[in-house]
Parts: C-alpha cells; sequence; structure tokens
C-alpha cells in the first residue's frame, strides 16, 4: 500500500509511539534472557503480548507485513509458552531471529514514520520464523526432514509417486504476490512433516531452486504424504499455514473425506481455507493492550512540539514577568504591595518553570540500554568480547538532549568496540582480561552533565594520528607545536578516519566529525582523555537544559553579557591596584586567600570599547567551571535575571562563536540582546 | 510594529525589486529575497566576526544577524542616520539583515532590460551583480543574493555545492 486512509493518521502517530516503546521493550527483554539464558515465564509472556499487541495494531492500521511478522513471532512464543521445555532447542537461533525481527519492524516503522508505505517483504525472516516453529513442534532438524534428496526431475518425481498406493495427494496454492513460494512450500513441508510418515513432494526439494517459484504459482505445490494419524490432522495444518490460499485434495483412492472443522489451530486466529490474508484475520481481533500489568502509573504521551511550546511560551512568560517587575516606568515610585505581587508571581512562574522542565526529562536509562543492543550486535559480527557497563543512567536529561545523544553514544560505542577494544588472543597477549569494557558513566556536575563514553581497549596514539591528519591534510600548524590533546582532536575532523579498512560499522571517517556536530548542536562539548594500552574516555559535556538559565546580567561598553549564576562564585571589588599581579609574561593575575588566579578582561577578550579600563573602576567575578577558576574583568553588574537562551543564528556557526566562550544568545525584557558566557569554553580559550 | 516603514505585500513578487541607495548608487535586491524592511535599531555586537557582520538585532523576539552593505562593498563607513534601514532578507531558510543608506521604492524589471555585469577588468574583488538595468535615466545595478552570500555561507552548507 502507498498511501493511507486520512481517518487513520492520526491512529498513525500513536502505533508508531507504541510499536516502537513495545519493540524498545522487547529488545530489553530478549538482552536480560540471553545473558541470563534463559527466558523466564514472566518474560515469554510479555514478549507474546507484545508481539500480540504490534499484530493487532499493525493489522488495523493494514500493514501486513508488520503484523504477519509479528504473528510468525508469536506463534513461537505461543509454542514456548506451552511447552517452555523445548526452548533449548532454538535458544540461540531464536534470538537471532527476534533481533532480526525486532530491527525489521524498527526500519518499517521508521519507514511509515516518514511517510513511506511502501511494506518491505518480511517473508524470508517469516520463513526461518516458521522453521523455528517448526523445529520446536517437531523437535526435528529441518534439514533432515525432507526426504533424501532425489535431486529429481519433477517428472520422475512424479513417476515415482503415481506408483505409490496409500499416498495422499493434496495439490495447494499460495497467495498471490506472497513471493517466496519455495521457501513457503518447505516451510510447509517442514510443519506437515510430523503428522506424517512419508512425504514426497512435486516439485521435490522446493527450497534448493528459488526459480522453482514460477512453478509453483502456475502449478501449485504437490504434496503426497502418508499421514500418521489421520488425514485430517494433515489438513489441518495446511489449512492455518500462513500465506495458503487455497488447496485441493485430488482424490485417486477412497481417502476419508475431509471434515469441515477448522478448529483453533496451534496459534492464534483461524485463518479460512481460502483467507485473503494472514492479518485478515487477526484485524477483527482486539489487540490486549489491557495485558499490560495494572500497576503501571497513568501515563498520557503528548506530542513533543506541544511541549516545545510549552516551553517557549513559559520562555516568554518568564521575560514578560521580568518586564513588568521592572519596568522603567516604575522608577522611583514606592510600591511595597506591588513588590510583594511582583514577587508572589515569580516564585509562580519559577514553579511554572520547573514543572514544565521536569515533564521533558528522561532519565537516560533508555539510551543507555539501546547501547547494550548495538554492544551485543558488534561483538557477534566482530568476534569480540565486551561488555557494557552503565552507570548514573537514572540521570535526568532534556528530551531534546537526550534524543540527539543517542546516535553519538551509538557512534562513539561503535569506534571503542570496532578499533579501540582488541581481540581476545591480542588482549591476552597483553595481560588484560578477555572481555573489554565499554563504560557508560553519566553524572550531574552543576548545571551540566557530564557522560563518559570509555573503554579498555589500545588508546590512542598520537603519532599515528598526526600521520594521519597530516596525509589527509588536515594539519593547520607545525607538527611540534600540537599538544596530545589537540593531537586527540584531530580524530573529530570533518574527514578523518583512523582505520584504515573500512568496516560495516564504523570508518567511513564521518563518525567522530558528526558525533562532535550533534553533540555541539545541543550546547555541548567533547573532550578526549587517551593511555597507551589502557583505553580511551570520551566525556562528553551537555548542559543539564536548553531553555532557561539563572543568570547575572553584566556590562561591558554597550554589549551586555548574562553569566549563568551556576558558574559564578564571587564578585568584588578592587581598592588597591596592588593586589594585581603580574605573570612573567605580562598576564595579569590576581591573588586570593593564598591562591592565585588568572584576570580575563572581558574587554579585550572579546575587542569592545569601553571607558573602564582600570580595575578598581570596573568589577571582579571570580568564575568556576570544571574545576578551573578564573576572575573576569568587567564594567559593572546589573543584576540577576532569569533568561531564556536562544542558539546564535545559523549564520554564524563557521565563526565557532562556542569554542570563544558565548554560548547563545537571549533577549532581555527591554528588548536588547545579552550574549551568554559558557566560562568552561571561555578559559580555554584564553 | 511601529518602526516598519514597509511592509511587504506576498503577491507576485517575481521581476519586481527593491531600490536601495548606498551613497549615491542605487543598487536593487530581488522582491522575492526581502522579507521586511526595518529602522535601525539596536546592534548587539558580536565578537571575531569579519568587520561587515555588525551583529545581531531582535526582531520581535527572533534574532537576526546583521551585515553592512557599505562595508561589504568595500566603502567607507559612515554613522547611521534616521534614514538608514535594515532590509530583512531571506537566504538558505535564514534571516540577515542588510543594514543600507536608505530604501527607495519597488519597481518592475523587465528581463530584457538587464544587461550582464562585465566578466574582465575585476580587481580581484568579489562581484555580487547579477546585472544592470537602467530605468528611466537612472543605472540600477542588481544583485544577486547568492553571490553575495556565498562567502557567509560557504562552510555553513560544505556540501551543498
Amino acid at each position: 500500500m502507498t498511501t493511507i486512509d486520512p481517518g487513520m493518521e492520526a491512529l498513525l502517530e500513536t502505533f508508531v509511539y507504541e510499536s516502537n516503546t513495545m519493540l524498545e521493550q522487547l529488545d530489553e527483554i530478549m538482552l536480560e534472557s540471553e545473558r541470563a539464558q534463559n527466558i523466564s515465564h514472566e518474560n515469554i509472556d510479555s514478549i507474546f503480548r507484545i508481539m500480540h499487541t504490534v499484530k493487532g495494531s499493525a493489522a488495523m492500521m493494514g500493514f501486513n507485513g508488520i503484523s504477519g511478522l509479528a504473528h510468525s513471532v508469536e506463534d513461537i512464543f505461543f509454542i514456548i509458552r506451552e511447552t517452555p521445555e523445548k526452548l533449548g532447542i532454538v535458544f540461540n537461533a531464536l534470538f537471532d531471529l527476534v533481533f532480526q525481527t525486532s530491527d525489521f519492524l524498527k526500519r518499517e516503522i521508521e519507514k511509515i514514520q516518514n511517510g513511506d508505505f511502501e511494506e518491505s517483504d518480511p517473508g524470508a525472516l517469516v520463513a526461518l520464523l516458521h522453521q523455528q516453529a517448526a523445529i520446536m513442534k517437531g523437535e526435528e532438524a529441518p534439514a533432515e526432514s525432507p526426504i533424501p534428496a532425489t535431486a529429481g526431475a519433477a517428472a520422475a518425481a512424479e513417476k515415482t509417486v503415481e506408483g505409490a498406493e496409500d499416498f495422499h495427494k493434496v495439490r495447494v496454492y499460495f497467495e498471490d504476490d506472497c513471493q517466496m513460494e519455495n521457501m513457503r512450500a518447505f516451510m510447509l513441508l517442514n510443519q506437515i512433516s510430523h503428522c506424517c510418515d512419508a512425504i514426497e513432494s512435486v516439485p521435490a526439494n522446493p527450497e534448493a531452486d528459488s526459480s522453482l517459484c514460477a512453478d509453483i504459482i502456475r502449478d501449485g505445490f504437490l504434496i503426497l504424504f502418508k499421514p500418521t494419524e489421520t488425514f485430517d490432522d494433515v489438513i489441518k495444518i495446511i489449512e492455518s499455514s500462513l500465506n495458503v490460499k487455497s488447496y485441493e485434495v485430488i482424490r485417486d483412492e477412497a481417502a476419508p473425506p475431509a471434515k469441515e472443522s477448522a478448529g483453533p489451530a496451534a496459534a492464534g486466529p483461524g485463518e479460512a481455507k481460502t483467507g485473503t490474508a494472514p492479518s485478515g484475520g487477526s484485524g477483527g481481533q482486539t489487540p490486549s493492550p489491557g495485558g499490560k500489568s495494572g500497576s503501571i502509573q497513568s501515563l498520557i504521551s503528548v506530542n513533543q512540539v506541544k511541549l516545545d511550546q510549552l516551553m517557549d511560551l513559559v520562555g516568554e512568560l518568564v521575560t514578560a514577568e521580568s518586564i513588568v517587575a521592572s519596568n522603567p516606568d516604575l522608577k522611583g515610585l514606592k510600591l511595597d504591595n506591588f513588590h510583594k505581587s511582583t514577587r508572589e508571581m515569580r516564585k509562580l512562574t519559577d514553579e511554572l518553570q520547573d514543572v514544565v522542565m521536569s515533564i521533558r526529562m528522561v532519565p537516560l536509562t533508555a539510551t543507555f540500554q539501546k547501547m547494550n543492543r548495538i554492544v551485543r550486535d558488534m561483538c557477534k559480527k566482530l568476534d569480540k568480547k565486551v561488555e557494557l557497563v552503565t552507570y548514573g543512567g537514572e540521570t535526568e536529561v532534556d528530551k531534546t538532549i537526550n534524543d540527539s545523544i543517542a546516535d553519538p553514544f551509538m557512534h562513539m560505542i561503535r569506534n571503542a568496540i570496532d578499533h579501540a577494544i582488541e581481540s581476545p588472543e591480542e588482549r591476552r597477549a597483553l595481560g588484560k582480561p578477555e572481555i573489554g569494557t565499554v563504560t557508560l558513566n553519566a553524572r550531574n556536575a552543576g548545571g551540566e552533565i557530564l557522560i563518559d563514553v570509555a573503554d579498555d581497549g589500545r588508546g590512542l596514539d598520537p603519532e599515528v594520528l598526526l600521520n594521519k591528519a597530516r596525509n589527509n591534510g588536515l594539519l593547520i600548524k607545525p607538527e611540534s607545536e600540537y599538544t596530545e590533546k589537540e593531537i586527540y582532536q584531530l580524530i573529530m575532523m570533518p574527514g578523518f578516519s583512523t582505520n584504515t579498512e573500512v568496516t560495516e560499522y564504523s570508518g567511513r571517517g564521518v563518525g567522530m566529525d558528526v558525533v562532535r556536530k550533534n553533540v555541539e548542536k545541543v550546547g555541548g562539548s567533547i573532550s578526549i582523555h587517551s593511555a597507551r594500552n589502557e583505553g580511551t574516555t570520551f566525556t562528553i559535556k551537555i548542559p543539564l537544559t536548553l531553555a532557561i538559565v539563572d543568570g547575572m546580567n553584566i556590562s561591558v561598553g554597550s554589549t551586555v553579557f548574562t553569566l549563568p549564576i551556576t558558574s559564578i562564585k564571587q564578585s568584588f571589588k578592587i581598592s588597591d591596584a596592588k593586589q594585581v599581579l603580574y605573570n612573567t609574561d605580562g598576564a595579569e593575575m590576581i591573588l586570593l586567600r593564598g591562591d592565585c588566579y588568572p584576570i580575563i578582561r572581558l574587554h579585550d577578550l572579546f575587542g569592545i570599547d569601553t571607558e573602564k579600563q582600570d580595575m578598581m573602576e570596573g568589577i571582579m567575578i571570580q568564575v568556576e567551571s570544571a574545576n578551573t577558576i578564573a576572575v573576569l574583568f568587567a564594567d559593572e553588574l546589573l543584576g540577576e535575571y532569569q533568561v531564556v537562551v536562544k542558539p546564535f543564528p545559523t549564520f554564524f556557526n563557521k565563526y565557532s562563536l562556542k569554542e570563544q566562550g558565548l554560548s547563545g544568545c537571549s533577549i532581555l525584557g527591554d528588548g536588547s540582546i545579552s550574549l551568554i558566557l559558557d566560562v568552561g569554553n571561555l578559559m580555554s580559550a584564553q | 510594529m511601529d518602526d516598519n516603514v514597509y511592509q511587504v505585500e506576498t503577491d507576485d513578487l517575481s521581476g519586481r525589486f527593491l531600490l536601495f541607495y548606498i551613497g549615491e548608487t542605487t543598487y536593487s535586491l530581488p522582491l522575492t529575497h526581502v522579507i521586511e524592511i526595518i529602522n535601525i535599531q539596536h546592534i548587539t555586537k558580536i565578537p571575531n566576526v569579519p568587520y561587515y557582520v555588525k551583529g545581531i538585532v531582535n526582531l520581535r523576539g527572533k534574532v537576526v544577524p546583521v551585515s553592512d552593505v557599505r562595508l561589504k562593498f568595500n566603502q567607507p563607513e559612515r554613522p547611521y542616520d534616521d534614514k538608514t534601514c535594515i532590509v530583512v532578507v531571506l537566504i538558505s531558510d535564514m534571516n540577515v539583515g542588510l543594514i543600507v543608506d536608505s530604501v527607495a521604492e519597488v519597481v518592475s524589471i523587465e528581463r530584457t532590460n538587464m544587461a550582464p555585469p562585465p566578466t574582465a577588468g575585476h580587481r580581484g574583488g568579489e562581484s555580487y551583480l547579477d546585472s544592470v538595468s537602467q530605468l528611466n535615466g537612472k543605472v540600477i545595478l542588481n544583485i544577486d543574493c547568492d553571490k553575495f552570500f556565498q562567502s557567509d555561507l560557504a562552510e555553513l552548507f560544505p556540501d551543498s555545492d
């Protein structure tokens, strides 16, 4: 289908959201179970329920591919639920399959979300799932179940078959366009194999040659079998099999008449003999979202656009409030009651802001958990042993930030596993534990959140990085002038890739560059620490929230800066010029309670004209960020305000204002604009 | 907003141009790029940007960068007066303000009345001209907005060309 019923559009959003949530839950359960090498009863139920809901809602929306695939998984877990002891037979294959299914479904849902309703064909996965189901049902390896290969031309097979007296003949037709008819035929053979003593088919070994599809479509798939029990048992299986459009029983002997007993087949809704689509049945079935445990708090999902609007509005409200409270018209008036009221109002807007902010906050747990999946897949693919350890998953960040750091994490973890962590043999030789560790550690630090992505791999080699940068023409100054820190930063330059070979996961040379961009987009920064053979740590520093900052406005010349309150330690005036010391290079310093700090003249740093050049006239502000302390020199303090942070227009992207210590701007109560200072970058820009 | 000198209608704008002055010279901008014209207002300086980028202004809650066309055309700076205007244009989905000496009027210029600028004889500088026209005895230099912002946008969208 290429379009969607307009009436469904409203439901579509819910469907996408719900399905994504469910699939994430599925991944989580599967990972947990894989680690435990067992699926608890409870989890089997959950998986069953998830698949059931996905199936139901997909069918309702008319996404037959999704619903069919979900149905197949549901089938398998139905069997496991009934006979848990059979799980062992297919354990490993099953996990891979369910993960593949989950990926497939996520891809499909993403496509739907992007307005592309062209469904992919899950046929291959469905076939594989059926195979597993058959194995569990029959406890028979599929490869052995069909008759020994006669490698037969159809004619030859027909001949042998004709001689067989007590064979039943059934000709099966598959649905139009169901594709991979040969695989479906093979699946069907497997399914009925365990209740038949002997089976023949025309064509024989349908799975071996996909060109047989055409024959099967044209002539149907002829099955000849000797039932172990009754003929009806076999027919029931054929009836309940997916994608079977119709079948005819060819009677050349007195076979017991096929009774109309479309009893509930092993799984789910009874597909009619000539059912149109497997989902046709399940569409009428009510999905059971009520199956979610009753202990869940009542939650509603809200469109994020609305939340953003709310946030913007609150921002405007805060600005408007300060315009009213500090209105120039009120200057010089004695307004005790008015001030009391504005204080009350300030309290309320503060509270409102806190609540809106908390609505937008989500814990990092979900993002962290998604990484488990990547680690698992990469380890399998690359044959490495890596364990993901996470700390501080409960740390909450703004939803926007959370969304935009998931990709960077993924890149960094992929890089770590692909490039940094050695193969088990190499690690053993180095005396490291065979299993590598990737650590995600999130923690709050003032108004910021620090997240480490650390590995215990081989570490970065400055020599190699420099060589590489030189070859790629990325060096901008003489090599000898590069500090170790700057060399590490090179890997985040566009067009830099440390691995010479391009692998499936990383190494296209866009990775770290994109990571940096994504992190910077939300006002964050990345620093790198590395030690040879001990590992590399990327520390991502991101603001707790993007929107509103408590700031101290300071003026320098005609420019107003906003300094986040969290980074201010104290402000003071100096009365004696002798308090200012000079370093040997002439840099100004000041001695405060026995410690010496550099003085940063804001007017010098930003090239602003001001009359207050003398330290005695202006104001000194001691600021701190990440344990570095400096003293800023500005003209005067204008007062404390709450400001709504606005990013600089994209026009300025190329001037790297962030690196200079300007994190954004803000519109003040009088309509003028202040520049928001980022103390950390300001000090390193010095 | 009171300080709007002129608010552009959004009817058929193609073939119509906004005339403005830098000194004695008349330039034109295609009206399709022009969002609105506002009086000069307080500009917050941004440190360490090219000399012709004067800073940012608050356009009804939106932060808009402003460039001085005079400086961009390598002409001497002169103090802003009450005729100085900011022409807000839309380029690559961004609003950018252009400071001009004064704006004149909106005119229609036929495509046939546009002579391409000379390709030779540049003094090594950039040329932002699309064409030269003559209208009522006046010479008008038509500015190509894309060329005008090329150097500003070049690194912003490295993949675009």
